[in-house]
């Protein structure tokens, strides 16, 4: 018995102490470091820095900056969520079909996109989202529709992100999904099928709760994802038109590493830390029910 | 034997030269991290026993690294600094004072540009040397500004406003300026600030964003966007200035070359002109400084390489190595400069140029700056609101 644990430490203990080192003495640190007024001051000189208590804390709440990061990214969360829920379902089921000629290419077109830098794709969608000279626009035209300006109109440019979002989220969550299916015992299909089911029915009360592990799975993962929105909008529009498309970790960003204010960016990371805690354990309790 | 004595011999000479030798580090961003090894190949036939290690880092990893470097006391001798980081890193106490070099030295504060010089002084002391300088100026379409009355580039604010008005009536699709209007755009912006004659803050540090200069300023800048004179969409650049849609954009040196790369038929359709009139016509300038760092073992050595990269024919050298443009004014005398007629409008700008105050807070004074700019050109509050907003934010930011 003693061996063997032994053996488990030899094996499990080098990724355990980089886990310490890089996460968990860091999530640590960070709380510490929200209850201080650490600056680009006491970055040399630690003694610069107070215990400031909950002061970080107060400011936050009456920060209409935070607020507005805060309304952004949950904005994102509820449009990007549901859509890319149903498309990555909708997806893995048509890949799913036996007579899905191409599965593979499909596949590797899908999860293409999440396996590519995002900086390159962003540099290729900013353009898409040109107004003057971009696709998007271009195919709008098509139709006689005459596109807004992406990404400089303060009311369209969370949509031209959330719409990036979906895309780069969508191959992963797809191939996840695909996986669920492919689990599910195809008895449960021929057993349906000798009661009369009819496709849809059989969608609806075979596939739909075999999948609701993967589901689960899913939508949790999407929450704690979304609720991290950084690249996208850091690369597409830096947070702008008008704080627009500010989300909470690009708001952290900016205090944190740009202003140097690491005291209130930690603030920020705790209250984002306990938002997604909570809305995890909450999406999880649901499931339960 | 014999070879075997002769080998320890030569390894022996060559320890005890190397030994001897001083080790001058430096750090450079960029093109310039390039190009520097040649200046320093130079510098070391000067100064034989003397070897220079140049350390590139780029641009993006820059102000990282240097505060890592900071915090963990790894630097070099001398490091290549960005005007708008001078503050920053300069208020945490990273860099040696100069004062006591200059006093024996042939470099003055009269060597170089007021406003070049503006950008290494804090508090009364001096923290860098300029090394070159970036000063924006009006680049503009001779060919479609004359389409519309203009022989020459828009003087005054009045002029742009009315050259803008007719570039606009060209027809849809047609703008006349170029400006930022989202992200951080405190370098674009202030200028209209200085020309109008206001400022951010006084000699006693009190905030003077309200004054009326500085709410015309706003309403000057944002007026461009509100009558659709200047594009908010974003299109590009070069396309847009090669098209002839938008001929108008304000930029430094660096286009220059840029634009003749990348949109070789318009060659001999533009120029660049003095930015427009108010009270004054101040620019903005910006650039790279030398500075030592305070923990460098060598500071004599880096103060040495300091004054031969600030030596008149050394900043020409560089200026035909990367078309940085030199921050001593005497160089500006030798005829590649003073013969070419769009380096004449550079030097004439460099006379009336202003950097943004030395505080280590500029950044988050810029962003909050753009923000309540930014919120006057989509018209959510008018320039006088956004003024009185953006007083109560810049006051908060520096009294903490």
């Amino acid at each position: 018995m003693k061996t063997s644990k032994f053996w488990v430490f030899v094996f499990v203990g080098p990724s355990l102490f980089l886990l310490l080192i890089f996460s968990i003495v860091p999530i640590f640190a960070s709380f510490l470091l929200s209850l201080t007024n650490f600056n680009v001051y006491a970055l040399v000189d630690w003694s610069r820095a107070r215990f400031i208590g909950l002061e970080n804390f107060r400011d936050l709440f009456h920060d209409e900056l935070f607020w507005k990061a805060f309304l952004n990214t949950f904005y994102c969360l509820s449009i990007a969520l549901p859509v890319t829920t149903v498309l990555a379902l909708l997806n893995a089921v048509l890949l799913n079909r036996k007579d899905t000629r191409m599965k593979n290419l499909f596949k590797v077109c899908f999860f293409l996109p999440f396996v590519t830098n995002t900086v390159a794709i962003a540099i290729v969608w900013s353009w898409i989202f040109n107004p003057r000279y971009g696709l998007m626009n271009w195919v709008l035209g098509l139709f006689g529709i005459r596109g807004p300006q992406w990404l400089s109109d303060p009311k369209w440019a969370m949509l031209a992100i959330i719409v990036f979002v979906v895309w780069r989220g969508l191959g992963y969550n797809t191939l996840l999904f695909l996986a669920g299916l492919q689990n599910i015992p195809q008895e449960l299909y021929e057993a349906a099928e000798l009661d009369g089911a009819n496709a849809w029915q059989k969608f609806l009360y075979v596939t739909l709760p075999m999948l609701r592990p993967t589901t689960v799975f899913v939508t949790t993962m999407m929450i704690i994802g979304y609720l991290q929105l950084f690249e996208e909008p850091y690369m597409l529009t830096q947070g702008g038109p008008m704080n627009a498309t500010l989300s909470i970790v690009l708001y952290l960003y900016r205090q944190g590493f740009k202003f140097f204010k690491l005291g209130y960016a930690s603030s920020i990371a705790v209250v984002l830390f306990l938002l997604i805690i909570s809305l995890t354990v909450l999406r999880l309790k649901l499931s339960r029910e | 034997m014999r070879k075997l004595m002769i080998f320890l011999y030569l390894f022996l000479f060559a320890l005890v030269a190397l030994s001897q030798q001083r080790v001058l580090q430096i750090w450079a961003m960029g093109e310039e991290a390039k190009k520097l090894n040649v200046m320093a190949e130079k510098f070391v036939q000067e100064n034989p026993n003397v070897r220079v290690e140049i350390q590139a880092i780029p641009w993006s990893a820059a102000y990282d690294k240097l505060l890592t470097g900071i915090a963990g006391g790894q630097l070099p001798d001398l490091a290549q600094m960005g005007t708008t980081w001078m503050a920053p890193f300069g208020a945490i106490g990273a860099f040696e004072e100069l004062t006591p070099y200059l006093a024996k030295s042939f470099i003055k504060k009269e060597t170089f540009f007021d406003g070049s010089w503006q950008t290494v002084t804090m508090n009364g002391g001096v923290y860098g040397i300029p090394w070159y300088v970036d000063v924006r100026v009006m680049f503009y379409r001779t060919d479609i500004l004359k389409e519309v009355g203009y022989e020459r580039a828009p003087q005054t604010w009045d002029e742009l406003y009315d050259v803008a008005k007719k570039l606009k009536a060209r027809g849809e699709g047609y703008y006349a300026l170029s400006l930022l209007f989202t992200g951080v755009f405190g370098n674009e912006f202030m200028p209209f600030v200085w020309q109008a004659g206001g400022k951010i803050l006084d000699e006693k540090g009190n905030v003077r964003v309200t004054d009326p200069e500085f709410v015309e300023a706003i309403t000057f800048y944002a007026r461009f966007f509100w009558e659709g004179l200047a594009p908010t969409a974003g299109g590009n650049l070069f396309q847009d200035f090669a098209k002839g849609t938008v001929p108008i954009f304000f930029s430094g040196p660096w286009m220059v070359r840029m634009i003749d790369e990348q949109t070789p038929e318009v060659k001999g359709k533009w120029s660049v002109a003095l930015m427009p009139k108010k009270v004054k016509r101040t620019s903005f300038v910006g650039g790279c400084n030398w500075v030592i760092f305070k923990n460098s073992k060598n500071k004599d050595l880096a103060w040495k390489f300091i004054e031969f990269m600030t030596r008149p024919e050394n900043q020409i050298e560089w200026y035909r190595l990367v078309s940085n443009l030199p921050a001593v004014v005497e160089a500006w005398n030798f005829p590649e400069l003073a013969n070419d007629p769009m380096m004449k409008v550079f030097r004439a700008q460099l006379e009336d140029a202003m950097s943004p105050p030395n505080v280590p807070q500029w950044e988050e004074i810029a962003t909050a700056i753009s923000r309540r700019v930014e919120e006057v050109i989509f018209k959510r509050r008018t320039p006088q609101e956004a003024a009185n907003m953006l007083k109560r934010d810049i006051e908060k930011i520096v009294r903490k």
